[in-house]
């Protein structure tokens, strides 16, 4: 009898996966047995809870990691280093939220039942998964696990016809991309007879192959499934319909998981196990840097659906995070889970305020105008949210692209500035969009009058790159902004009607989004100290 | 006699390239599933394929997680089928344009 | 010779499945009630136009959605069947594990049952919806109104 050797398994690394596993499963059971429909409130406790016990066993990963070293577990399939465990805390944090934002809007559309939260535990689950994966088959499950509770995700409006295509599309995509990641998988597998991520770095620097042609085409078909997965131009189509056509709550959420979880992934793919390989690989993520951060802004300033404009304005962000995978350092890999973590607290909350304000259906840019006189608070928040996406100093988004494009320019060079001016150029660019936002939230409310909704919305989509930027990345803001709120003054409708109160959950997460935007982009120490200090294991 | 490894892979190439090409020429949404299903299919060739010639079985145990993952994919992609074919009585992916900016 | 002992175990296999199907079929013959369907109890309606083609059979989605049901349960066999392969190896470990794993497909099973997704026959939810059937109501159920149409 042969006998099999029992990997060992360190149980606090994946105790996060266990945590919202058996919380997902828990809640299928309960409302499997429970007579009638569990009130969905249970769902979101549930989920809030497992959630707090993933970041409480963060803690512990980080108390363990300061006194033995980070390690690997599972037949080195698992890793814990401080980089995973930073990741995993800002993907729990997300969750969290989330299911607060989504528990006002379930409240809202009285859909009652915790199927919501039993797909959102699992997608979390799964993106921790790629969070902490040292092996391409385990990314691809983590992948895999996360996507397919998306999918769901997104259809889950079954009254909107629009949430059913929006999940058709993401679905078609979504599967494309995967079949492309797992024949890269397969390729670099066949070239290097491994998918351990660590095996994959030493095979490549103890050996020279004969022929890179296997190895170059499986490392290009990953990024592409990378690419698409984190909405990368030139694979961003799916995105913007996505966004628009999905739960308002689920897209907060969607973007925060899949950008975190992705590019966890792609950071230890690229910088860890294919290091040795850069020349390949660096090339690619260059023209996806660029053309992400460029095409995203420039698009984002056309749009006249606030969710589409914010999932424009998200594909830039992924350009960032590519321009730090692209810096290929440390540095560069701590640049890069800074601005993840200060993105995912910005876009949960962002969505959060999209949720509330467009109770209506209203996704239109004119329903923000007056939102300051009718609802100060939220009218704050969202700029600051807004202002902190900008890149503004004295928010964390400030912090987040610095870091990112110092970790660029550090490269000298032209490649290195070329993506450093292109980051500042979509700064700025960038600034007008999110900036316009704000102006309309503070001009004057007026009353709804029946001239023309479309004359409004023309006015406002209309174009208007005309900005200044300093040289640092500051931006100013375009004083023309004044003329396009007189136009919208002309032509406007804003819905004067009664407001509904922000539920207290809602509120609760909007705030947890936004004071630590603020906090941390003043006092910056911690969160810097805290990314820096969260190296990779098997980083050169 | 065995049939030399390269030919798998050709096979594999042929397959996913196949799938590609359908799932961005055809329009309807089982077609494109198919096609999503063929280029995972020749993935496991391929995955098989490398397996075999290195002698080692991680390339085997992986072809497992794949077809399960495609099948999980599979039945999700027919409930948004179903779920859109009941308001649109069609699956035709080209009539999805509610959503275009 | 080896390739022959190879095979054989394949080849009983086939046996084994030939004379099963064989047997079902004259089990079946054997032990239906013999009744003799005229022509006109055999057609799709016992008068008007004779139908000339055969009409495609009419699925209902229940029929599908139970198929997708099918499709995820049969592929989630495929690891139950290397732990089978190897049960003595992995021992008490694999035991465990396996346990868990079936924990999980059940509760999704315990789920779709719960959900009604499995439960087959006329919906329901038709009935409940009348508790009290009128001659308004039942006219209303045959001939549907404009709206519910363009649903």
């Amino acid at each position: 009898m042969n006998t099999v050797a029992m990997p060992s398994v360190h149980y606090l690394v994946i105790l996060p996966e266990i945590i919202l596993t058996v919380a997902a499963v828990g809640l299928l059971i309960a409302s499997s047995l429970v007579p009638g429909r569990l009130r969905s409130s249970v769902g979101t406790g549930v989920t809030v809870i497992a959630s707090a016990c993933v970041v409480v066993d963060c803690v512990f990963q980080w108390v363990d990691i300061s006194r033995h070293g980070p390690s690997t577990t599972m037949a080195h399939v698992i890793i814990e280093d401080g980089f995973s465990v930073v990741a995993i805390s800002v993907l729990a944090v997300s969750l969290g939220l989330s299911a607060l934002v989504a528990d006002g809007w379930l409240c809202r559309e009285r859909i009652e039942g915790v199927e919501l939260h039993v797909l959102v535990l699992a997608s979390a689950a799964g993106a921790i998964m790629m969070a902490q994966a040292n092996d391409l088959v385990v990314i691809f499950l983590g992948l895999e696990i996360m996507s397919i509770g998306l999918y769901v995700l997104a259809a889950f409006d079954r009254r909107s016809a629009r949430s059913g295509e929006a999940a058709m599309k993401y679905f078609l995509l979504g599967g494309f991309s995967s079949a492309i990641f797992v024949y890269g998988i397969a390729l670099v597998y066949g070239a290097t007879g491994t998918t351990q991520l660590g095996q994959l770095a030493g095979f490549l620097s103890a050996n020279v192959l004969r022929s890179q042609g296997l190895l170059l085409a499986g490392t290009a078909l990953l990024l592409v499934g990378f690419a698409f997965k984190v909405a990368a131009v030139p694979f961003h189509v799916w995105s913007p319909d996505v966004y628009e056509g999905s739960p308002t709550p689920i897209v907060g959420f969607m973007a925060a998981i899949v950008k975190v979880g992705a590019f966890a992934a792609v950071l230890r793919v690229l910088a860890s196990g294919l290091f040795t390989q850069q020349d390949g690989w660096r090339p690619m993520v260059f023209a996806l840097a660029a053309l992400s951060m460029l095409v995203g802004a420039g698009m984002a300033t056309v749009q006249r659906n606030v969710k589409r404009m914010l999932a424009y304005s998200s594909i830039s962000h992924a350009g960032f995070v590519l321009l730090a995978l692209w810096a290929a350092s440390p540095r560069g890999t701590a640049a890069a889970l800074y601005y993840l973590a200060t993105y995912a607290l910005l876009v949960v909350g962002s969505f959060a305020v999209v949720t509330v304000v467009s109770a209506d259906g209203h996704e239109d840019l004119t329903s923000y105008r007056g939102l300051a006189r009718r609802r100060p608070l939220l009218a704050c928040s969202f700029t600051v949210l807004l202002v902190a996406q900008a890149g503004v100093p004295f928010t964390t988004g400030f912090l987040a692209k610095l870091g990112v494009i110092e970790s660029a320019v550090e490269h000298l060079g032209w490649p290195g500035v070329a993506l450093g001016v292109i980051a500042m150029v979509a700064t700025a660019v960038s600034g007008y969009f999110y900036l316009r936002v704000v102006v309309l939230t503070y001009a004057a409310p007026l009353d709804a009058s029946p001239a023309a909704a479309t004359a409004s919305t023309l006015a406002t989509s209309r174009p208007r790159a005309r900005l200044a930027a300093l040289g640092s990345g500051i931006l100013v803001e375009d004083t023309r902004d004044g003329e396009l709120v007189d136009h919208a003054e002309v032509y406007g409708a804003a819905p004067a009607n009664g407001e509904t109160a922000v539920p207290l959950a809602t509120a609760v997460a909007i705030a947890v989004c936004v004071v630590p935007t603020v906090v941390l982009g003043v006092w910056a120490g911690p969160l810097v100290e805290l990314t820096t200090r969260a190296t990779m294991l098997f980083h050169p | 006699m065995t049939i030399p490894a390269a030919w798998y892979l050709i096979v594999s190439a042929l397959l996913f390239g196949i799938g590609a090409t359908g799932v961005l020429v055809r329009r309807n949404a089982l077609v494109m599933f198919m096609c999503i299903e063929l280029m995972l299919n020749a993935a496991n060739l391929a995955l098989v394929t490398f397996a075999r010639v290195l002698h080692d079985v991680g390339g085997q145990a992986t072809v497992f997680f794949v077809l399960v993952v495609a099948a999980a994919e599979v039945t999700v992609g027919l409930g948004i089928v179903v779920a859109i074919f009941r308001t649109r009585h069609s699956a035709v992916v080209d009539d999805l344009h509610e959503l275009q900016g | 010779m080896a390739i022959v002992d190879q095979y054989l175990p394949i080849l009983g296999m086939l046996v084994l499945g030939a004379l099963f199907a064989s047997a079902s079929f004259v089990a079946s013959s054997v032990l239906a009630p013999h009744r003799k369907p005229t022509e006109s109890k055999l057609a799709p309606y016992e008068c008007g136009i004779v139908p000339e083609l055969e009409s495609p059979p009419r699925f209902p989605v229940r029929f599908y959605l139970v198929a997708m049901i099918f499709v995820i349960f049969d592929i989630e066999i495929v690891f139950l069947y290397p732990f089978a392969v190897e049960f003595k190896a992995l021992g008490g470990f694999g035991v465990v594990e396996i346990g868990l794993f079936s924990v999980v497909v059940f509760a999704t099973l315990l789920f779709l049952v719960a959900e009604g997704a499995l439960s087959w026959g006329p919906v329901k939810r038709l009935t409940k919806a009348m508790p009290s059937r009128t001659s308004d109501s039942t006219i209303a159920r045959i001939t549907p109104r404009p709206t519910d149409r363009a649903a």
